[in-house]
């Protein structure tokens, strides 16, 4: 049988941050993007747990309670921002949001 | 005793706050009463300083007021010698009797205190400087005495050629202020001190390193100040000013500053030949083109200011020649028929209401005889009529100049053409004046009031007998001045029978001149035989044009200025200076711009460029050790 060695956990950790990351850069739907960075927050969390345990320390763990509190309330704001751009030009696309370009 | 210069330098200063103070309250009764007790009582003093003076035979008497800067020390320090002694007098002396006068020929103007006040701060500003311990507190009253005199030249300032001629005079004056400040700078640099006699017995010991520019400096100064070729066209401009103002200020006092201040510093002067070259020649020329310039001209007073002009040549003329104490004995003569001429002339104008053209009078010595006679004795004095003064100061100069002999011949033979001159435009203006029937009507004009002619009858007292101070046979100033010049090489006197040919020579000449005028315009030679004089006509328009040298500095610093100004606008001021700002704002907008550019507002674009810069974050974290090591 396969030992799951903590390689194994980080890379997984690994292609779901670049998931996520090449999520974020190609896809222009917010609620999508917003799902990639939740990946990406839990590919963060996975690397927490792995250390956790490679090094049988409690610290990783606690961070990753901290993260998954950040990014529930991240969350609640997250979502009503994309509601009040959904509700402003009928679509979640963000390349119509383009006001700040210098 | 020594405190008493204090006393006779600030009294005047003041009084002029003393009227300034009560001015807004007080009739002109009591600033009179004011104004010429104080004077009185300066002049009182000073007779007595002097008196002591002569007691101590003429031992130079210091006093530090104050130390002024402390490092390098200089004092606020004033001298009291013979030189200073005699122009204390002068400036005391004078100031009372202009003041009488000025009682009388201000009255109802309406800024009466402010005169006062003005005349009171000159009068300070004046002795300040012939009182003055060293050269810097001399350059204070220099300064003072120009801007009192720039205050009193556009008194009248609703007048535009009034606040222009005051103008002019402040900014011809600064030229001169400039070449002295620069060697001001150059005696404490060479020196170490502003002191006189440290100053002195440096250079008397040997220590002569860089003189000539010094002395070159102090000169130009004193051409500003003086009127000397060729800052010599504020003077004549300077008579826009109340008429007793100029009096004192361009003939009496202020114009001999600079005279006053080569003898001063004649101890260095001595020693530099060029110096005294640079003095003569420009000396002459002052002397030769002002008296040309007096001979057409039409104003009372224009006359007097070129006559004034001429006159200070001949005191540069002594100093060049290296005769000192003829050239103060000038300056004191000078002084009394001068300020006599102009008290005479003011009593004119005032008398004919305004009226300064001088071929609009005529025949006044019928309304006017004490007047016409005491303007009579400052002719006959100004041209060298024996035995009034300016016969003793002038015959001096010439006689002086013509001791040093060689190339000084030639100088003393142009001087003399300059005292012929002065006699002959003297007796035009006295004679078109007093003399000449020309039917103009003057059945208005009356003599002065008691309060100008008392001054006139004094000052005719004066120009009469002053000159005996200083005869061949009675060496009154020399002995005065002698400790002044205890190291100063003299010219002398000729003996004997040379300086009696001289002396006839030089009344021959005042007498022609003289005579010449009174052919000229009373008898009326030139038409009644018929005489045909080449280029009459030009002659006399460059007479009265100054030889358009006014006109030549106008187009050349003037108008020169101004091109050369506007151009300097355009091209280092427009072009250079605008050109380099505006193009370094130009290069920030343009780069600026395109970097902006990068901030498309594309969220995705950004996160784009996050995740590259990670990268190379990471890059460099895994770079950084293997690079160094």
């Amino acid at each position: 049988m396969i030992e799951v060695s903590t390689d194994w956990y980080l890379t997984l950790a690994a292609v779901l941050f670049s998931i996520g990351f090449i999520g974020m850069m190609i896809r222009k739907n917010a609620l999508i993007m917003f799902m990639c960075i939740e990946l990406m927050l839990n590919s963060v969390n996975l690397t927490f747990i792995t250390a956790s345990k490679h090094f049988g320390t409690i610290e990783g763990q606690i961070s990753v309670f901290f993260v998954l509190v950040v990014a529930a309330a991240e969350v609640v704001v997250g979502l009503a921002i994309i509601v009040s751009i959904f509700k402003k030009q009928s679509s979640a696309s963000v390349d119509l949001l383009r006001t700040s370009r210098g | 005793m020594e405190s008493l210069i204090l006393v006779i330098v600030f009294l005047p200063l003041l009084t002029a706050l003393g009227i300034k103070i009560i001015s807004k309250i007080v009739n002109e009764l009591l600033i009179n009463f004011l104004t010429i007790n104080s004077a009185l009582l300066s002049f009182t003093i000073a007779l007595g300083m002097f008196a002591l003076l002569l007691t101590n035979k003429f031992e130079p008497m210091h006093l530090e007021f104050f130390t002024w800067i402390p490092s390098p020390e200089i004092l606020f320090e004033f001298t009291l010698d013979g030189l200073s002694g005699i122009m204390m007098l002068l400036v005391t002396g004078l100031s009372v009797v202009i003041q009488v006068f000025s009682t009388s020929y201000m009255s109802n103007d309406e800024n009466y205190s402010k005169y006062f006040i003005y005349f009171n701060v000159f009068v300070f500003s004046m002795l300040l400087l012939v009182m003055s311990g060293n050269f810097l507190v001399m350059f204070f009253g220099w300064e003072l005495v120009g801007l009192s005199s720039y205050l009193l030249i556009s008194f009248w300032s609703k007048k535009q050629s009034a606040a222009k001629a005051g103008n002019k005079a402040f900014i011809l004056n600064r030229i001169g202020d400039f070449g002295f400040l620069i060697g001001l700078m150059l005696t404490l640099n060479t020196f170490g001190t502003f002191n006189y006699e440290k100053v002195f017995s440096e250079v008397l010991n040997g220590n002569l390193a860089s003189l000539d520019i010094i002395v070159v400096c102090f000169i130009i100064g004193a051409f500003g100040k003086s009127a000397q070729f060729p800052l010599f066209s504020w003077l004549p401009d300077a008579m826009e000013g109340p008429t007793p103002a100029s009096a004192l200020i361009h003939a009496a006092t202020m114009v001999t500053a600079g005279v006053f201040m080569l003898v001063r510093i004649s101890p260095i002067l001595q020693f530099s030949e060029t110096g005294k070259l640079i003095i003569i020649t420009a000396g002459l020329l002052t002397a030769l083109i002002a008296a040309f310039s007096a001979i057409n001209q039409d104003d009372i007073k224009k006359v007097l200011a070129y006559s004034t002009i001429s006159q200070l040549g001949f005191m540069f003329i002594a100093i060049g020649s290296g005769a000192y104490v003829a050239a103060i004995f000038h300056l004191v003569t000078h002084a009394f028929f001068k300020a006599l001429l102009f008290l005479g002339a003011g009593a004119v104008i005032h008398e004919m209401h305004h009226e300064q053209n001088i071929h609009k009078m005529g025949n006044l010595k019928t309304k006017m005889p004490i007047t016409a006679a005491m303007m009579g004795i400052g002719t006959l004095a100004i041209s060298g009529i024996p035995p009034l003064a300016g016969f003793w100061s002038k015959d001096e100069i010439l006689a002086s100049t013509f001791a040093n002999g060689g190339v000084f011949y030639g100088y003393w033979a142009l001087s003399l053409l300059a005292a012929f001159m002065t006699a002959f435009y003297m007796g035009r203006h006295w004679l078109l004046i007093f003399h000449k029937e020309t039917g103009n009507d003057i059945s208005e004009v009356h003599e002065a009031p008691k309060a100008m002619v008392r001054p006139l009858v004094i000052l005719g007292i004066f120009s009469f007998f002053i000159g005996f101070i200083n005869t061949p046979f009675f060496h009154g100033l020399e002995k005065v001045l002698e400790e002044t010049l205890h190291y100063v090489e003299i010219t002398h006197l000729p003996e004997g029978i040379t300086l009696i040919v001289l002396a006839l020579i030089s009344i021959g000449a005042g007498f022609t001149g003289l005579l010449l005028a009174y052919l000229i315009y009373i008898v009326d030679i030139i038409s009644y035989f018929k005489i045909k004089i080449p280029l009459q006509e030009e002659i006399k328009e460059l007479s009265s044009n100054t030889l358009y040298l006014n006109k030549l500095g106008e187009i050349i610093f003037v108008k020169g200025m101004k091109s050369f100004s506007r151009k300097t606008a355009v091209v280092i001021d427009g072009l250079l200076i605008d050109g380099l700002v505006n193009k370094v704002s130009t290069v920030f907008y343009n780069s600026s711009k395109r970097i902006s550019r990068s901030q498309n507002g594309l969220v995705r674009s950004y996160v784009v460029y996050f995740g590259f810069f990670m990268l190379l974050l990471i890059g460099l974290f895994i770079a950084t050790p293997w690079i160094l090591n």
